[in-house]
């Protein structure tokens, strides 16, 4: 598969001014006036541009650099709103500024999608509007009036560039997994854009694992791991929904007594300083198969999963490292701490169900899930999993809310329990594990 | 060969003492099936000879054929759905084991998404039925239910049915993995118990139901409940009026949590208080006679053989423990539940007949009864006097002109009423 001709060159060092940053908002005003009056010239000529490639097939040379310009300007101006980048960034939108656009030359492109452009655009802007805020762009997007931003105002880039103000004042440095989170959900705000204004006729492409180049490789005690050659059945595809009510059922009767465990584990590991491994053992089961049910219900994964939550038992694995010492004040103020997290969890857990609904669709049409959708919720889902299995104390580490790569080998897995003796196995358990590789 | 000639005969012996065994408990199995059979079939209704009601006696020429064209369009495509339901299954059960690569559960959940991938298919071969019996219903303006509605409720409606077929499979499968052959007996009664507990809660499962707040019916409703036995029943209002114009209301519950349900067709005016009063003591009836229980009762007797000819079917590929069985015990079980369709409508009719009586003697009210029959066969356009076919494959109810029949028959022992 060719790379999209529209991608994000990162070259920011994460290090930044405590002052440019309290200030940021204020500092981007006359960037933001600069933008509008950018925006409505652009208007003008997305309207023109329009029509020429409508009639040569091509977008014309400066009508192309004229909007790439402007998409390299309002890349760099959000990055620096969005704290993804350090320096001022210039008023033409040229080159060399920390996060920037690298935009191919002008391409043929197919008259009939050049004339739907903008209803083909429909899927993509919902989920641009959860990765990027649909406010993004306002010169274009006008306020974010639409339902969607509503259910997440600001998208993913602007819940964690919130967080990351706060973190910048207080390190002097932007957190890595923030700035990659609020690049990820530029570089697909980007790519929206220059599919909806004619600078290249790719679809947007949701795959956080090509959205930047040079993920970190990162051996989280909580990560996904497993195969899936993205086939979908079309008949489970079809009754995917109801086919999870038993599994949504079990997984609530599993949460009542999981609750009363995470309540006991949190007292016991206030005593102890480390998680008991029986209480661990449980609660690192309920994880797993909660992943597992997500995974099947979001598309995530094709097969039907297990009722157990046994390690090894589904294509898409939550791999849970054993317990280890935690600081008692992490453990007493733990729900305190991970609240910035389900911030970012609310936008992820959008973005999620929104996928599952577009992947239902184009599952059930072509028999696969596209991978870039099946990566960015397997994302979601990693994230998921870390964040609640952090407030269960089942680790210490906080979630990594950007895209990343995992280590090829996999923390110890728990050995499953064995059955009761005498008898016979009921056969909840699923095959044995597949081999690990990473999906998001 | 003297020796194995030793060896064979007490093996031999063996077998046939276990045979003998085996079928003494089969004929003590089934006296106490007949028994109980017997038991439950038992009614209040006295011995009647129904004389033959003439529907022309009762309907206009116009209506007979109305509703006759009517109930023969609806009768065929139920008919013809079911058969492409067996068709499916029976498809089914030759390929559904291949749906197994799609589970990365083990055997028992591999059933369930089995099971439940069964009755996806059925539901999507019946949805062009279900489309003509709406756009039939629809046309005499029976139903006000839309298409894409009718389609929509329908696959929203397969997640309950899911959770009831994997709880189901779950308890079969479980009890087959762990007693082999003998599941059934476990199984039988365990299911029976499932029914009783979802008879008692059924109440808080129908939807837009509010208590019944008219004085006058609700008077009416508290002493008919007394005259049947069965004081303090209370009653509530369906809201289906977007739905449908059919009238009907339906008994609910045992012990406390026995309930009647009036449909709200039924109330507001189009009905009289009399003919009201006709109903509610009909459904007040079916509480009366325990029909609720009963129904669970017959349940038990239906599952008895059932499980046991299912275990036989499954015996082939492993029994139903292994989840490659699931497909055929599914087409096994829904095609006795069409084979055995025509006496569950002769139990059904039986109950239905002793409502009727009960209703009669609680309201002595025969000219009441026989308006009433006459209102909801207008009303629902219900074919008075169905083809024998029809009756005998779909009729849960008398026919309109047999509950005639049975009033004209309380009134002849009842003289001045």
């Amino acid at each position: 598969m060719s790379r999209h001709r529209v991608r994000m060159v990162v070259r920011d060092d994460l290090e930044r001014s405590r002052l440019t940053v309290g200030l940021r908002l204020i500092l981007a005003i006359p960037l933001g006036v600069w933008l509008a009056l950018w925006s409505i010239a652009a208007m003008a000529a997305s309207i023109l541009n329009w029509l020429a490639t409508l009639a040569l097939g091509r977008s014309p040379g400066p009508l192309h650099r004229f909007m790439a310009a402007y998409l390299k300007f309002t890349t760099q101006f959000y990055a620096y709103l969005r704290l993804a980048a350090n320096p001022y960034p210039p008023f033409d939108g040229g080159d060399g500024y920390p996060i920037d656009l690298w935009i191919g030359p002008p391409e043929r492109q197919g008259r009939l999608g050049v004339l739907l452009r903008l209803p083909l655009a429909l899927p993509a802007i919902a989920i641009g509007a959860i990765l990027a805020g649909s406010t993004s762009f306002p010169g274009l997007t006008g306020t974010s009036s639409d339902p969607i931003s509503r259910f997440s105002p600001g998208g993913l880039a602007g819940t964690v560039s919130i967080l990351g103000w706060f973190a910048i004042l207080a390190r002097g440095r932007m957190p890595r997994g923030l700035r990659d989170a609020a690049v990820y959900g530029i570089s697909y705000g980007a790519q929206l854009w220059a599919y909806l204004l004619l600078l290249t006729d790719r679809y947007p492409d949701s795959d956080p694992m090509t959205a930047i180049g040079g993920l970190p490789l990162r051996e989280d005690p909580i990560r996904l791991s497993g195969e899936d050659d993205l086939r979908r059945s079309r008949l489970t595809v079809l009754f995917r929904l109801p086919l999870s009510f038993p599994h949504l059922l079990w997984l609530f009767l599993w949460f009542l007594p999981a609750l009363v465990a995470a309540i006991i584990n949190w007292l016991a590991t206030l005593a102890l300083g480390r998680s008991p491994a029986p209480l661990h053992r449980f609660l690192a089961s309920y994880l797993r198969y909660q992943v597992s049910v997500y995974a099947f219900m979001f598309l995530v994964a094709n097969p039907f999963p297990g009722f157990t939550g046994a390690p090894g038992g589904y294509p898409l694995d939550a791999l849970i490292a054993g317990p280890v010492r935690q600081s008692r004040w992490g453990v007493l103020f733990r729900l305190l701490l991970g609240l910035p997290a389900l911030l970012i969890l609310g936008v992820y857990s959008s973005l999620a169900w929104l996928l599952a609904i577009f992947g239902w669709c184009s599952s059930l049409v072509r028999g696969r899930m596209p991978r870039g959708m099946r990566n960015a919720a397997a994302m979601a889902l990693r994230y998921q999993a870390q964040t609640l299995g952090y407030l269960l104390l089942l680790t210490p580490s906080y979630p990594y809310s950007g895209p990343c790569r995992s280590v090829p080998e996999g923390p110890r897995i728990e050995p499953a329990p064995d059955p009761p003796r005498g008898l016979p196995p009921l056969g909840l358990e699923g095959p044995g594990p597949p081999p690990a590789a990473e999906v998001g | 060969m003297m020796s194995a000639l030793a060896e064979t005969t007490p093996a031999l012996h063996k077998r046939r003492v276990r045979l003998a065994g085996m079928g003494a408990l089969g004929l003590v199995g089934g006296g106490l099936w007949v028994l109980s059979a017997h038991a439950l079939w038992h009614t209040s209704v006295p011995a009647l000879a129904l004389a033959r009601v003439d529907p022309r006696s009762l309907f206009s020429a116009a209506f007979l054929k109305r509703s006759s064209a009517y109930e023969r369009l609806l009768g065929i495509d139920r008919l013809l759905g079911e058969l492409a339901l067996l068709g499916v299954l029976a498809v089914y059960a030759r390929r559904g084991r291949r749906l197994m690569r799609e589970s990365a559960a083990g055997p028992v959940g591999t059933g369930m998404l089995l099971g439940m991938l069964g009755f996806a298919v059925v539901w999507l071969a019946e949805i062009p039925f279900s489309l003509v019996a709406v756009w039939w219903e629809r046309r005499h303006g029976v139903s006000r239910e839309g298409y894409v509605n009718s389609v929509v409720s329908g696959f929203l409606g397969l997640g309950g049915e899911f959770l009831f077929v994997s709880l189901a499979l779950l308890i079969s499968m479980g009890l087959a993995r762990l007693t082999r052959r003998w599941w059934w007996a476990a199984a039988a009664p365990l299911f029976a118990s499932l029914a009783l507990l979802s008879s008692f809660l059924s109440v808080y499962l129908i939807p837009e139901t509010e208590p019944l707040s008219d004085p006058a019916t609700v008077g009416d409703v508290r002493s008919l409940a007394r005259i049947e036995g069965i004081p303090g029943t209370r009653a509530e209002v369906q809201d289906v009026a977007r739905f449908t114009t059919a009238p009907n209301a339906e008994s609910v519950g045992f012990g406390p949590t026995r309930r009647l349900i009036l449909w709200d067709t039924l109330l507001g005016g189009r009905f009289n208080r009399s003919e009201v009063r006709a109903v509610i003591a009909h459904e007040l009836g079916h509480l009366a006679h325990h029909h609720i229980l009963k129904r669970v009762g017959w349940l038990i007797l239906f599952l008895i053989p059932a499980t046991i000819l299912i275990t036989l079917a499954t015996s082939r590929l492993g029994g139903l423990g292994r989840p490659e069985a699931v497909p055929l015990a599914l087409l096994v079980f829904v095609g006795l539940q069409l084979i055995t369709g025509p006496l569950t409508n002769i139990i059904s009719r039986h109950e239905e007949a002793e409502a009727d009586w009960s209703s009669l003697r609680a309201t002595r009210d025969p000219r009441a009864e026989r308006d009433l029959f006459v209102h909801l066969a207008t009303s629902s356009l219900v074919d008075p006097d169905p083809p024998s076919w029809s009756y005998v494959l779909f009729d849960d109810h008398p026919t309109i002109v047999q509950r005639v029949a049975m009033v004209d028959a309380w009134q002849a022992r009842n003289p001045g009423r």
